[in-house]
């Protein structure tokens, strides 16, 4: 079955919070990806959008690809970001969407809902808001979303068919879905699959 | 996995060598793992 859940997703999770916990109190540690400012303009992020923002907005930024490439967000739009760390794609969102929009981050991870928020307060972005929770289980109303973003994120997660009805269920009619996320060209074994360390390094 | 989730009017984007010269390269050309902007629509 396409969905099955391979992995232990408690162990995955705590896994994961570990790995982000670190990137967000040391962001220019050591790590399997590359992340901040070089990562943003390898990605094709708008690079005069990127240096208008602090070093703390960006600094733990460690995405796969862009989620605005393939559409930008219009104004007024309310965007959800789901595992939104420490918060640069929401940071974006915010500019795009502008003040009469919303923009709500979700993570898990406590360390970067505080740095997010922090750098929120810091860029006086009243339309963005950071809350606590898992993408398997999101804080969000039925149907309140024009769009839900994400980078980087749902490979992390064991259950991902949980995951897409979640989205389903946060859009609103006709709303969006622009995620980035990485896939594999080649089958990757069963056996590497169940090894959870790959997962994370 | 987007269409059996219900979602319309996918699109995926070009490729992005998301793990060269980071550490995670090697394993990412084990697999070929790249990186990729996706877009895709809840149905009205």
């Amino acid at each position: 079955m396409a969905f099955e859940v391979m992995v232990d997703a408690d162990t995955l999770r705590e896994q994961v919070k570990e790995k982000y916990r670190e990137l967000a109190e040391n962001p220019r540690g050591r790590f399997h990806f590359h992340t901040g400012r070089p990562l943003a303009a390898r990605l094709g992020y708008d690079e005069s959008l990127t240096a208008s923002f602090p070093d703390s907005a960006v600094e733990s930024f460690a995405g796969v690809a862009n989620p605005f490439s393939l559409r930008s967000l219009s104004e007024g739009e309310r965007v959800v970001d789901l595992g939104s760390g420490g918060g640069f794609d929401c940071f974006v969102a915010a500019r795009q969407v502008g003040p009469r929009g919303h923009v709500v981050g979700v993570d898990m991870t406590q360390e970067m809902l505080v740095k997010a928020r922090g750098v929120a307060a810091e860029l006086s972005l009243n339309h963005v808001e950071f809350r606590e929770g898992l993408i398997e289980d999101l804080p969000i109303e039925d149907g309140w979303a024009d769009v839900v973003v994400s980078n980087g994120v749902i490979n992390l997660c064991a259950d991902k068919r949980r995951i897409f009805s979640e989205i389903q269920r946060v859009l609103r009619p006709g709303g969006r879905l622009q995620f980035a996320d990485i896939a594999n060209g080649k089958p990757v074994p069963e056996a590497a699959i169940r090894d959870i360390n790959l997962w994370t390094d | 996995m987007l269409k059996e989730a219900g979602f319309v009017d996918i699109e995926i984007g070009t490729a992005i060598d998301t793990f060269g010269g980071a550490r995670g390269e090697k394993n990412a050309r084990v697999f070929d793992v790249y990186g990729y902007p996706f877009l895709a629509v809840k149905p009205e």
